[in-house]
């Protein structure tokens, strides 16, 4: 499992480097693959905030979710990482201990 | 006067650069290390895990859905469809390193992170000389790639040592939120994440396949609205 993951993603990585040089992506997948950080980034960062556990209740944990917010607020104002982490995990911490 | 920055310069550049973003990735690292171990693999196997794929929301994933017992089929297009995005990172370094040695981008394409991507166009677009750019990214690499490594063996052995409720895993949404947050510079885009987000919720699928249809739906809507604005304006 670890060698396919490990290598299929060595290939995603190096075919475009190697053979785009030359040729290019038709224009729609260019398009679509604008977008694919963005999906895949918030689809990451959504379901923690959400499952308590392994159950999926769709249960909204206000702590995280609170604290997501807060960090992202952050992130766009300062556009830097290590505010916006500082500032999460204190604003996490903060109401989880307030709810307890 | 302007400053020939030669390849040992670009590459300790390349280190330097990588110190603040280390703060994001050390905490990282020793979730996924954590992670991998208390998902049931052992010490070698997570270690392996940070080597031979160099990618955390993917080594978490891939964690999460083993100890799951999760076919490997589902593990390796989850992680593929979470990984998809190197790919338009790589495009678009192609255009700087196209040109290299066959096994210098094949070390670039080993290294590369979303930061590393980040920084290095951001340094490309400044006045570093685009000569030595590859020593810059390859500097960031290596520092990256330590810092990783290291995280996930403190992540090995500490990770159960941390209790539960100190949430530290809350680490991973917060540095991708870090990092997603400046990406937004458009509706579209926005409207991408939103719905990239609130799918991987809402699509109660088992095995985290709400992970890649939830990607799906984002890139599609993202499309969608793209092409909205191009009618309008």
């Amino acid at each position: 499992m670890i060698v396919g993951l490990g290598s299929a993603t060595f290939l995603i990585r190096y075919w475009p480097i190697t053979f785009l040089g030359r040729g290019e992506l038709p224009g729609w997948l260019k398009r679509a693959l604008r977008y694919v950080p963005a999906a895949v980034m918030a689809a990451i960062i959504t379901p923690p905030l959400f499952f308590i556990g392994s159950t999926p209740t769709i249960a909204f944990d206000l702590p995280r979710g609170a604290a997501a917010a807060l960090a992202a607020v952050v992130a766009w104002r300062t556009r830097s990482a290590l505010p916006t982490l500082v500032l999460g995990m204190l604003a996490l911490w903060t109401l989880q201990a307030l709810s307890s | 006067m302007p400053q020939v920055q030669g390849a040992r310069a670009e590459f300790i550049a390349g280190i330097r650069a990588f110190m603040p973003t280390s703060m994001s990735i050390l905490p990282f690292g020793i979730v996924c290390g954590a992670a991998a171990v208390s998902a049931g693999m052992d010490a070698l196997q997570a270690a392996a895990m940070s080597i031979l794929i160099f990618a955390g929301s993917a080594q978490i994933a891939a964690s999460q859905l083993y100890a799951n017992s999760a076919p490997w089929l589902v593990i390796l297009a989850t992680g593929v469809i979470i990984n998809l995005r190197f790919l338009m990172y790589a495009a678009s370094l192609s255009q700087h390193f196209g040109r290299l040695a066959r096994r210098q981008q094949a070390l670039i394409a080993y290294l590369l992170t979303d930061q590393a991507f980040a920084v290095t166009s951001v340094h490309a677009s400044g006045r570093s000389d685009p000569r030595h750019l590859h020593w810059f990214y390859l500097g960031f690499g290596a520092a990256t790639w330590l810092c990783w490594q290291t995280a996930t063996v403190a992540g090995i052995v500490l990770g159960n040592l941390v209790p539960a409720n100190w949430s530290i895993d809350f680490i991973v949404p917060l540095t991708f939120i870090a990092m997603l947050v400046p990406l937004l510079t458009d509706l579209a885009l926005i409207c991408a994440a939103i719905a990239g987000g609130l799918a991987a919720v809402f699509l109660v699928l088992p095995l985290k396949l709400n992970l890649i249809v939830a990607a799906l739906l984002g890139i599609s809507v993202g499309l969608f609205v793209e092409r909205q604005v191009r009618r309008r304006g």
